[in-house]
């Protein structure tokens, strides 16, 4: 089900055009997850398209984690197609389910570093899935730590380095995270609530960062949000999920607050996210 | 005192393809028993305190413990203490070349003890190991806690021979029972998230363990492995009793020969040992806490 409200001032950065010619990074028809007797996610259908931003709104336990951690391999799929970067998530070996997630790049909402880590190897941490045999004895090629130097210096953190991680704020921890997706050469990069944990001025610099990255590198991102004026100010598509179902879907500059209202409408607040 | 929420509210169930349904709402008698200043205990706890009351009396009779033979026999003791005073330094080489033999078991056993329990802890964590590798190496660990250290050190002594290499042996053997266990523990407490980038990113089961897990434990492993050091100190002045190394044969000897003088030589620089390895082990930890 498609609302399409009053236009939107936010100009899309990617065109329906453009959109159209390429092809989905990602695939989902028909999605159904559950854990044990309980339903989650119910005939999802979402596409992907490189270089676009995508916002994934829902209240709490709609199934916007659920739907992130399908499509890695990370949720038990009951039912439906699930295709990403190539890889049919519904039918992977371990190796092979390895191999999907080394192409996916993720951002957590608690950032998900290993906080005794210097900055840099937790960058680094990014490509152990070809660290190649160097990495047994825990290290990296110096074409990877020039790499990850480089990705530093484009989210803007080269200076903290050799900084335990622990120590940065949490809008620089977020960074190192997104540095260390990027560390993957991702062809898909999914943010579960990425900026859930930091204030609105850091929310923002980090959602511009992701779209940044969607549109000069041309990867699709998926970010998960719970704060509407945030996706309607920084993304190109909103997918909305209300109990497991998508509700809405359409393009940012067609939906407004009172489009996605509908989402949140008789929700009671849930201690439990999926 | 009154509820401010007098209605109580039945949790409903869950519908399918819905979130969770759970009423958020305390029970009515729920809230009243919290808010009272004083309440009364849980049921199992009142049930509770009088059977482990019981089995602390039952204990105590059973291992004979008995405060007014104990101060009985306080003029013994005190004798006893007596006759260590004043310490005779007359041996201290030998009991330094003796002591010095002891620390080097001690690091011996230790790294070797702190290294196999690492590979074994790992087994042994519940988040890392699958299930048929998981209970099988917790029972080894187990039966290996179950035994004393003097146990294998007789067992290695009739193997090896007396000397510090039997001690050394049977300190590594007791180490992966005693500290490896710790060690998994440590290893199951780490925080998920670091581990699920780690699976996130495509890593190895190899590579996660090494980036998500250790680096996460390390300062908890390695403040045990200080404390195995100061335990296997401890412990191999024990081990020499059976002619396993150190100078526990010396302690024996100079016990069985009533030689008290040179017998709190010997514990006087036990002590001056394991306090300073207690302190530098302090210092340790201080830095990597």
């Amino acid at each position: 089900m498609t609302l399409v409200a009053g236009a939107h001032e936010v100009e899309p950065r990617v065109t329906t055009a453009e959109l159209r010619q390429a092809l989905p990074l990602v695939t989902v028809r028909g999605l159904e997850v559950a854990y044990d007797a309980q339903r989650v996610l119910a005939g999802v259908d979402l596409e992907l398209f490189p270089g676009e931003m995508v916002a994934l709104l829902g209240a709490s336990g709609s199934g916007k984690s659920t739907l992130m951690r399908s499509l890695t391999g990370f949720a038990p799929i009951t039912g439906g197609a699930v295709r990403v970067a190539g890889h049919d998530v519904t039918n992977l070996r371990r190796g092979q389910l390895r191999t999907l997630r080394s192409e996916v790049g993720q951002v957590f909402q608690q950032f998900n570093l290993i906080p005794r880590l210097s900055v840099l190897t937790n960058v680094l941490a990014g490509a152990l899935h070809d660290a190649g045999p160097i990495n047994l004895v825990g290290g990296f090629s110096s074409a990877h730590r020039r790499r990850a130097l480089e990705l530093l210096d484009r989210v803007g953190i080269a200076h903290k380095a050799l900084e335990p991680a622990r120590s940065l704020s949490g809008g620089q921890q977020q960074r190192v995270a997104i540095a260390r997706a990027l560390m993957q050469r991702p062809k898909v990069i999914l943010a579960d609530e990425p900026v859930a944990s930091l204030d609105p001025k850091l929310a923002d610099s980090v959602l511009e960062l992701l779209r940044e990255i969607a549109s000069e590198d041309g990867i699709p991102v998926l970010v998960s949000l719970h704060v509407l004026p945030l996706a309607l100010a920084h993304s190109d598509r909103i997918v909305g999920l209300r109990r497991g179902e998508i509700l809405v879907s359409g393009r940012t500059s067609q939906l407004d607050a009172a489009a996605l209202a509908p989402l949140y409408e008789d929700e009671e607040p849930g201690d439990d996210e999926h | 005192m009154t509820s401010t929420e007098p209605r109580s509210r039945v949790a409903t169930g869950t519908p399918a393809g819905g979130p969770s349904a759970v009423d958020p709402m305390l029970a009515a008698a729920e809230r009243h028993r919290l808010e009272r200043a004083f309440r009364m205990p849980r049921t199992r706890f009142l049930i509770g305190l009088p059977i482990a009351a019981l089995l602390l009396i039952w204990s105590f009779n059973g291992a004979q413990f008995n405060f007014v033979k104990l101060g009985e026999g306080a003029v013994n003791m005190g004798e006893f203490l007596s006759r260590l005073f004043p310490p005779d330094f007359s041996k201290l080489g030998t009991i330094l070349a003796l002591l010095l033999e002891t620390f080097q078991m001690a690091v011996v056993g230790t790294v070797l003890g702190a290294v196999l329990s690492l590979f074994v802890a790992v087994c042994a964590a519940s988040n890392i190991a699958p299930k048929w590798l998981y209970y099988p190496t917790r029972w080894v660990m187990n039966i290996i806690r179950s035994v004393p250290d003097l146990v294998f050190a007789l067992m290695f002594v009739s193997a090896v021979g007396l000397g510090p290499f039997a001690g050394i042996l049977a300190m590594t053997l007791g180490s992966i029972g005693s500290i490896g266990k710790i060690f998994a523990e440590a290893m199951e407490q780490v925080d998920r998230g670091p581990v699920v980038a780690m699976q996130a990113v495509g890593a190895s089961k190899r590579q996660v363990v090494q980036y998500g897990v250790l680096p996460q434990a390390a300062p908890l492993l390695t403040s045990y492995s200080l404390l195995l050091f100061e335990g296997n100190v401890r412990g191999a002045t024990i081990l020499g009793l059976v002619g396993a190394g150190g100078i526990g044969l010396e302690l024996t000897t100079a016990m069985r020969m009533y030689d008290y003088g040179h017998l709190s030589a010997i514990i006087i620089c036990i002590i001056v040992l394991v306090t300073a390895i207690d302190q530098g082990s302090a210092l340790i930890r201080r830095r990597i806490t």
